[in-house]
Order: C-alpha cells, then structure tokens, then sequence
C-alpha cells in the first residue's frame, strides 16, 4: 500500500511529468473540442494547429489522427549550436542557458492562506508556457528536453526533418553535459548549497541518488565538528565577550 | 520605469488560467514535493476535496457515454479514460507517499494530527494500535515493566524516530526570497535565493520557503 520507493523522483516518474508539456499538433481529422479534467481543449479543425499536452498528441498520432509539429529547439541547426556552447572550453563549469522565464505572477501568501492556495502557486515546468510548442523560444533548452526528444523521436520521428541527425546531436549534448555534472561532483559539500542552474529533469534524476548520498554522507561525518562550533557559539553569545580566555590575554599584555 | 510598465500589462493583460488547470498545476506540484521531501508536508485538503470531486463527476460522465457506441465517441470516451487514469495516479501516488511517512514515523505524527487529514489520522490510529498490540503479544510483554514502553524519553534519548530533518533536496526557485542561511563544515554562510535558481540544500532550509510556495521541490 505505501509506496516503497526511497524520496525522490524515479526516470519514469520525470517522464510522466513531462507528457503533461505543452506541444504544437498538425490535426488530420475534426474533433470537437473536450471538458478534460484538466482544462477544456481546443477543437481540431485540420489544418490549423492547435497546442495540446503531449500524452494526447502521442495518443492522436498513434492512431494516425494528428502529427506533432517538433518544438523550434529540437531541430539541427539550433542543438548544434547548443552543442558547440556547451563543448566550448570556456563555459567547462555552466550549462547552456535555459528558456527564460517570465516575471513571476504570484506573490507570497498571506498568514492563514492553506497549503498551495492558488493565489500563491506560480507557474514552473511543465506548465510553463510555449515551452515545446512551436511558438518556444528557439535558442535554449527547456527543462525536460531529453525526454521530450526522446518521446517524440520514438513516436513521430516522420515528422522530423532529419530524425537520426537529432537523435545523434541528443545524445551528444546528453553526454557533453553529464560529464559536467560528474566534473562538478568534486565541489559537493556537506552544506549543500550547490547551484545547479539549467540543469534538465532527466540529468537530475540520474545524479539524484549519487549526489544525495554523498552530501548525507558528508553532513554525518562532520556532525559532530559541527555540534561542536554551534555550541561554542551559542556560549559566546550568551556569555558576552568577556568570557573568552583570547581577550584575557591581551588584557594582562595591556599591563 | 519600463519593467514596472511591462509587469503591470502582464498582470493585467494575461488571461487567468482556468481554475481546473490551475489544480492539475497544485496537485502535480504538491506530488512531486510530498514524493520528494523527507518530511510530511501539511495537506491540501480544499485541493484534494476538490479534485476527488472532479474525478467522481467524470467517472460518472463516462459510464454515461459508454451506453452510446458511436465510434467519435468512442475516441473522445478513450481520451477521457487516458486523462482519468493520469489523475488517479497523480493522487493514488500522492497519497501512497504519504501513507509511507505515516508507516514509518508513526509515533512521531501522532503528536501532530495537524498534518494529517481526518482519514489518515484514523490509519494512524490504527497503524499504531495493530503494532503495538503485536509487538506486546510477541516479545514486549516478557521485558521487564519499565522496559516495555514504546516512547520512552529517558536518559535524554527519545525512543521515538523523527525523520531527518537535514536530508539534501534538489530544489527550485519560483520568486525572489532573499537570504537562507546554510551550514558549513567551518562557518555558517547566507546565500541569495533568485527567481530560476537550482540548488540542493538542507531540507531544513528550505522547508518553511516550500511551504510558502516560493520554492519548490524538483
């Protein structure tokens, strides 16, 4: 009955959150539009295109109702240049910049607002806006690139101007920047406070376990050096700084 | 000047989401932080209510629609059955983590009913109860009297697990908040939490901000 798995999100999981993306389909046939659980849809009417979350565009194209017009950043030329960024010397520490993100809409809630009030809950991915569609920003990746790539080379790879091109460059890209992350794994430390900036969905579900461990690990084996600076600490404050034997001293050198 | 322009044409231009996607945004988020933090978070109970509702109306629809055997029908009754089964593993795998805190740190969330809703504080009872009473008949009740407690505070040292509460978690920033101190090996240290930031840090850091939504769990 209770879930079995250790905190954290598995691969599947990040791939189900993903299909709930945004992306642009091509509809062949007419379909009205649907009261989903999760927002009324557009009616179809082919040709015009019509954005829809990814799960139902798959749906559609499996049974030959629609084809998925593939976001503006997974073409050639744009993972290219996104690969040339990323294998340049100089950017060895930084992952290529993400989407930018709007101004945030929502501001923090009040006292007695519950939990996830919708006054306070701002937008992240995969309801981001124009993240996958056709209209996304063309020159960055968003959050949950690899999976979206992956699912959409899988299942609607004739869409795709030069599919095996794509497939190779996500591939590179994925390599160029795991092995950035495993190059920054020699900065983990117990603190934590690590940044970790446009880093994807899939990449942190991989190092996820790694990094959680060995930042535990490291917090368990200093804790007792830790203990011991907040107490000292704490007896400074409260004894006010006459209590230190340093100040002792330098008044007897006074003399 | 020109910043404060755009933001307030944003504001005011933008169209409102609709309020069902705005809980499918809510549910998802409070998924993946109640899957990804070490500790119960409080528990969204209009949102669930709310949900549960929608799902039971829509259980309902279907049932209607599968009278009819008219094949469009038919494929708009197999994508609302797709969306069904979606939302009942977003809450089925919500509350499933839950229950798994709940197993684990029974004791512990016995003393804070606020967390938990009506029915989990009845699984809670009853968790407690079957386990207690199983461990008295096997071996708790050949120790010694004043060994046989389960929450024993004695010596300075509670029986009772608490879950850790300094656990790493990868987080996200949504809205500017400020500083949040972070504990070094040598020092403490305060670092600026920026709108777009990813960072893993201390769950103790971190907790008050996610529950204010300024951050959250990735």
């Amino acid at each position: 009955m209770a879930l079995p798995l250790p905190p954290g999100l598995t691969p599947s999981e990040v791939g189900f959150l993903c299909e709930m993306e945004q992306v642009t389909i091509i509809p062949r046939q007419r379909l009205d539009g649907l009261e989903l659980l999760g927002g009324p849809t557009e009616p179809l009417r082919p040709p015009f295109p019509v954005p829809l979350p990814l799960w139902l565009a798959l749906l559609l194209k499996k049974q030959k109702r629609a084809d998925i017009s593939p976001p503006t950043w997974l073409s050639v030329e744009v993972l290219t240049q996104i690969l040339d960024f990323e294998m340049d010397e100089r950017t060895a520490e930084l992952f290529s910049p993400s989407q930018d993100l709007p101004a945030p809409t929502t501001t923090a809630p009040l006292d007695g607002d519950p939990y996830l009030a919708h006054d306070a809950l701002e937008l992240s991915p995969p309801f981001l806006k124009d993240a996958a569609t056709s209209r996304a920003q063309k020159d960055a990746l968003p959050y949950h690139w690899n999976e979206l790539g992956h699912l959409l080379l899988t299942h609607a790879a004739d869409n795709f101007v030069e599919p095996d091109m794509v497939r190779k460059l996500l591939r590179d890209l994925r390599e160029v920047r795991m092995s950035k992350l495993r190059k920054g794994f020699k900065v983990l430390d117990a603190g934590a406070g690590t940044q970790l900036n446009n880093v994807g969905g899939m990449e942190i579900a991989e190092v996820r376990g790694f990094v959680v461990g060995v930042v535990d690990g490291l917090r368990r084996l200093n804790h007792s050096r830790e203990e011991s600076r907040k107490e000292r600490e704490d007896e400074e404050r409260e004894n006010g700084i006459g209590s230190s034997s340093y100040r002792d001293d330098e008044d007897e050198d006074m003399l | 000047m020109d910043d404060d322009i755009a933001d307030i044409l944003a504001s005011v231009s933008a169209p409102a989401l609709p309020v069902r996607t705005l809980d499918l945004q809510a549910l998802t988020r409070a998924w993946v932080n109640e899957r990804t933090a070490p500790e119960l978070l409080p528990y969204p109970t209009d949102l669930v209510d709310r949900v549960m509702e929608r799902i039971g109306k829509q259980i309902s629809t279907i049932e209607e629609m599968s009278g009819t055997m008219d094949p469009q029908a038919n494929f708009t009754l197999v994508i609302l059955q797709t969306e069904l089964e979606r939302f009942k593993f977003l809450v089925r795998s919500f509350l499933r983590a839950r229950i798994a805190k709940i197993d684990t740190y029974t004791l512990h969330y016995a003393t804070l009913p606020s967390q938990l809703s009506p029915l989990e504080r009845q699984y809670l009872q009853s968790h407690q109860s079957l386990i207690s009473t199983h461990y008295s008949t096997s071996f708790l009740s050949t120790f010694p009297t004043s060994l046989q407690k389960l929450d024993d505070t004695a010596g300075g040292i509670s029986m009772v697990d608490k879950p850790d509460e300094d656990a790493a978690v990868f987080c996200r920033v949504l809205r500017d908040t400020g500083n949040v101190e972070i504990q070094g090996i040598s020092e403490v240290a305060e670092i600026e939490m920026k709108r777009g930031d990813v960072r893993v840090l201390r769950w103790s850091a971190v907790k008050e901000a996610v529950e204010r939504g300024d951050v959250e769990l990735i």
